[in-house]
């Protein structure tokens, strides 16, 4: 009777075993995750590592397969967004932070703190914490894990210094690097692109003379916290540029085309343009370095930083799919990503290593990051409206125009930005 | 007895119908559904009765947008068919492997991508030593910063949108062209008719009915002008339109509302009133068109 009992007990110990190995095998079979990354990295170099990273995470978990897919940014936002409302969200994917506001609203997020929390120390402590912090709105609160990132950098022309009669060494303040920029203008060349043509152009000069303090948005108010006093002397700065600039933006390619033909002298942009400057170093020997973006006083500098992020769908992959973007985002992976693209990232443990960290790149990038204003923070908070960046735009190209003197077009900046905050 | 006779034609129209009816009625029933609804597609739809419609209707941007496609309407429809005429009245004139050049050439911005297009525009239009500006200072005039001056940029996206629609317009046209019967031009050549009198009196005419759908299609394509200047502009959902929204279109405000401002139902408010606006004008062309044929 005995024995019956323990082989009725092992048989059903047995069968429950083979049930839940089965369960497993079938769960772990099903597991399909989509990742979705910038079109830049599903291509190339870097589409080839992010396939390794993938192969080495389904080497680990058996049954789990990963699709890249690669998308420009504004069909990221478009798809994530179109995605979280029909219900086909892709389950890991890549973004902007300060797109992170739509994103939560409509679903597209999942909150990981639980998930974060529940990682090693060791691992938490890895990421650069301002980064981390971007992603983090409220306590317990968390939507991405900080990914690629930039400060943005001062690309400088060194045969247009050379024949302006310009000492190379980096200029430390902006009155510095104006006088550099007339003398520059004096020899026939252009110094700088307008740079109140775009948003993050006007962003980069605001954070020579103001800071993440006075710029951004309270969204308990709906006002700006762009500071009239520091607005104003950007705007004067916007006046003294107009007869040294080239009059393209930071973006175009007119911009990249003059810089590569020894006929602008400065470039204010994140590190992306290094590949293409690079290219005509080899090619047509341009010579060129980059720099911190001189401040007001010694010691400050101007510039943006932003980052990219890695977001996680909610869902019944949620699970495996933080796995993966914790895997992605860890040191190992990151120091290789870093490596690949000498590119700057939100692991701050795979910043300071010393392969890493001995890139030109990179190791300029770091203190550019750490010294630059945050472009549209706090973010997860509310979508930013449209006319918030027209406005900036509209109001900086006109003083710069001479529409408003500096005083008046701040204060009219300060006022129409918060109409439009309040709308 | 008739289901029967005719299941075999129902059988052979079904595969359209399914997917007209999923991919083009569902959307356009359910997008007319949440244009009443405040929705920002995680939480419920939450009905609001015609306040998307009266609060695009009252919006600044649409005001503007609507102002700005007037305009953009008014010169690049008669303008762009114009050119496209002409064009084709040239490429009719050759014969041979220069007729095939000239028609290959003229086609060729109707291929190229738009991003691309774009780009090789904003080279042109760059102030300085831009293509054009470098032209103007031949003739002493300074810089024109075409892409950043509100009063330029309008008319900088209308020569672009020309140059690239002339070339599907010229074939169209051109198609036309070669059903008219030459024995009219012999004729009107015997009775003393120059080439202005000929293109007037017989080829205009005999191309009416190509005309009557080139003018349809470009209005209805110019009232959904987006592509060219979100890229001309470096257009993107947190920012368009262009300095002083001197290049926001409809369909750009609907986007942006949609995918910046994750309104859905104001966006979906927004397509139907640029429905109803394509419809309308669509209908008036054929009510026009009636009207000429009875007179």
């Amino acid at each position: 009777m005995k024995t019956l009992s323990i082989l009725r007990s092992g048989a059903v110990g047995l069968a429950t075993l083979a049930a839940t190995s089965f369960n497993s095998m079938a769960l772990a079979q099903d597991v399909a995750l989509q990742y979705w990354v910038y079109s830049d990295f599903a291509q190339g170099d870097a589409l080839a590592m992010q396939e390794e990273f993938v192969k080495e995470f389904t080497a680990s978990h058996p049954g789990v397969t990963i699709e890249i897919v690669g998308k420009g940014d504004d069909d990221l936002t478009a798809g994530q967004v179109a995605g979280a409302a029909s219900g086909t969200l892709p389950d890991v994917f890549m973004n902007s932070q300060s797109v992170g506001a739509q994103l939560v609203e409509v679903g597209a997020l999942a909150n990981i703190y639980e998930k974060w929390m529940a990682m090693p120390a060791e691992y938490r402590a890895q990421f650069d914490e301002s980064a981390l912090n971007a992603c983090m709105p409220r306590p317990s609160e968390l939507y991405c894990l900080p990914y690629t990132g930039f400060g943005s950098l001062l690309f400088r022309n060194l045969t247009v210094l050379e024949k302006a009669g310009i000492d190379p060494t980096p200029p430390t303040t902006w009155d510095e690097w104006l006088g550099q920029m007339k003398k520059i203008k004096e020899a026939g060349f252009y110094a700088v692109p307008d740079q109140t043509a775009v948003f993050n152009s006007i962003a980069e000069i605001y954070a020579t003379t103001g800071s993440a303090d006075s710029w951004g948005f309270n969204w308990d108010t709906k006002t700006t916290k762009i500071d009239p006093a520091n607005m104003t002397k950007v705007l004067a700065k916007f006046v003294e540029l107009v007869p040294l600039n080239s009059g393209t933006s930071r973006n175009d390619q007119a911009t990249k085309d003059l810089f590569i033909s020894d006929q602008l002298a400065f470039h204010t942009i994140g590190p992306w343009v290094n590949p293409t400057y690079a290219e005509a170093a080899k090619a047509s020997g341009l010579k060129y370095d980059f720099v911190l973006i001189p401040g007001d006083t010694a010691g400050k500098t101007g510039g943006i930083r932003s980052y990219e992020m890695v977001g996680v769908a909610p869902g019944p992959n949620a699970d495996v799919a933080f796995e993966f973007a914790a895997f992605l985002t860890e040191k190992a992976q990151m120091a290789r990503w870093a490596k690949l693209l000498s590119r700057y990232n939100a692991n701050a443990a795979a910043m300071a290593d010393p392969d890493v960290s001995a890139l030109p790149l990179i190791r300029v990038s770091v203190d550019a990051a750490h010294g630059a204003m945050d472009v549209a923070a706090p973010y997860f908070i509310g979508s930013v409206p449209s006319c918030y960046n027209s406005t900036v735009i509209d109001i900086a190209s006109a003083t710069a125009d001479g529409e408003y003197t500096p005083e008046a077009g701040a204060a009219e900046m300060i006022t129409k930005l918060n109409e439009c905050l309040a709308e | 007895m008739s289901l029967r006779r005719h299941l075999p034609h129902y059988m052979m129209i079904a595969p359209f119908m399914v997917l007209f009816a999923a991919f083009f009625l569902y959307p356009i029933i359910s997008g007319f559904f949440y244009s009443f609804h405040d929705w920002n597609g995680a939480r419920p739809p939450e009905y609001v009765g015609v306040a998307n419609y009266t609060k695009i209707l009252h919006s600044r941007d649409f005001a503007t947008a609507m102002g700005n496609l007037a305009v953009y309407i008014a010169i690049t429809v008669p303008l762009g068919i114009l050119v496209a005429l002409g064009l084709a009245l040239l490429v009719d004139s050759f014969t041979g492997r220069w007729a095939n050049f000239f028609r290959n050439a003229y086609f060729m911005p109707v291929v190229l991508p738009a991003f691309l297009a774009a780009t090789i525009w904003r080279w042109i239009y760059a102030p300085n030593f831009g293509l054009l500006n470098v032209a103007l200072g031949w003739f002493g005039l300074g810089s024109i910063n075409f892409l950043n001056n509100s009063s330029t940029m309008l008319y900088s996206l209308i020569a672009v949108d020309v140059w690239v629609s002339a070339g599907f317009n010229m074939v169209i046209l051109l198609a036309g062209l070669k059903n008219i019967p030459t024995e009219l031009y012999e004729a009107a050549r015997l009775d003393g008719a120059n080439k202005w009198q000929q293109i007037v009196h017989i080829t205009v005419p005999m191309l009416a009915p190509v005309l009557f759908f080139v003018v349809t299609y470009s209005l209805i394509s110019a009232m959904q002008v987006f592509d060219k200047p979100w890229l001309l502009t470096g257009s993107s959902f947190t920012s368009y339109g262009g300095r002083r929204n001197a290049l926001l279109f409809p369909v750009m405000d609907m986007m942006g509302r949609a995918f910046g401002g994750v309104k859905f139902g104001e966006a979906a408010a927004y397509g139907f009133l640029l429905t109803l606006a394509i419809v309308t004008v669509t209908a008036l062309m054929f009510a026009l068109r009636s009207w000429s044929a009875r007179k």
